[in-house]
């Protein structure tokens, strides 16, 4: 585990406990919606401008498809620092 | 002395003339930070620059430029910390019938009245969304209520910003962000130079309030929404017009 997604993990779990959400564990097959962490949409939004304003990008406005799960969120990242 | 640091943060867009210009004016007066952005630097934006340096920002920002629009609200939040308000105003006309409008003056219209507009908002939301508050105010038109001859795509935008009012007060209620249009009627400014001198003075003998309107008759009512403790009234559209359309 690099320590770019450790950090991205913990922000994510920063947003989470911010928005009453927050989990002791944020394995990377939890959904980010539904059963998992019921994100709603305007939630995701916050967290889209969470992870821009930390890391100058975010998942949610790549213009990809949108992640689903707490590892797609991390992937984004290891994706753009694996040379 | 106004304290730089306190008061509400302000984007107004197109506030370098006109109504824009007389909003950018009212929240100044009332001691907030206020930031707007235009095609082009005026007199008036000197001033302000001038007067109330450490209040005040502007940048040349064209609205139909995505990337513009992002470095200019980018250059607000690190400036000021967030947006508490944001003024739709501004907006271009190209007058004339439908049949023989200019293919790329009905683009610039829409490109910039609407697209432009939602641009705007799509940015400014991303922050109201994280601080958790915000008034957003759409300048609309009465011509988008009533239609006029000679401004159809104009019209036609406008209409749309009223349905985005509507549509964005639902999205973002239960995060305390308010969402209103005001509609004015005809105002004194350069959007109505397309009029002749016996058009306004009709306008003016069928308004009951007896004379064309002055951007600080739409500045208040643009305040009165986006007054502090204002969480209640939302997805309205205020015609604001001397009675004209009563």
């Amino acid at each position: 585990m690099s320590s770019e997604t450790t950090t991205v993990r913990q922000t994510v779990s920063d947003f989470l406990v911010r928005v009453k959400k927050g989990r002791d564990d944020l394995p990377d097959d939890l959904a980010l919606f539904g059963d998992g962490l019921a994100l709603d949409s305007l939630e995701a939004a916050e967290l889209s401008v969470v992870l821009e304003d930390t890391y100058g990008r975010d998942p949610f406005s790549a213009g990809g498809d949108l992640p689903q799960t707490v590892g797609d969120v991390l992937a984004f990242y290891e994706a753009a620092t694996t040379p | 002395m106004t304290d730089p640091t306190t008061g509400r943060v302000v984007i107004v867009t197109g506030g370098s003339r006109g109504l824009g210009a007389g909003i950018v004016q009212s929240y100044l007066d009332s001691g907030d930070r206020v930031a707007t952005c235009a095609r082009s630097r005026t007199d008036e934006v000197a001033r302000w620059e001038s007067e109330a340096a450490d209040r005040f920002l502007f940048q040349e920002v064209d609205l139909a430029d995505r990337a513009a629009c992002a470095s200019f609200v980018k250059a607000v939040v690190e400036r000021w910390g967030g947006v508490d308000v944001l003024v739709n105003n501004a907006g271009v006309a190209r007058d004339g019938v439908i049949a023989l409008a200019d293919d790329d003056d009905v683009d610039t219209v829409v490109d910039l009245n609407l697209k432009g507009t939602l641009q705007m908002t799509k940015l400014v939301v991303r922050r109201m969304l994280s601080g958790g508050h915000g008034h957003i105010v759409n300048i609309s038109s009465i011509v988008g209520l009533s239609g006029y001859r000679g401004l159809v795509v104009y019209s036609a935008t406008k209409a749309a910003l009223d349905g985005m009012t509507r549509a964005l007060a639902r999205e973002l209620g239960s995060r305390g962000i308010t969402v209103n249009s005001v509609a004015p009627g005809y105002l004194r400014t350069e959007m109505s130079h397309g009029l002749d001198e016996d058009q306004l003075d009709q306008i003016v003998r069928r308004t009951p309030a007896g004379r064309l309107g002055e951007p600080a008759d739409i500045a208040r009512v643009v305040q009165f929404l986006t007054a502090p403790g204002q969480d209640y009234l939302t997805g309205q559209v205020i015609v604001a017009d001397g009675g004209l359309t009563a």
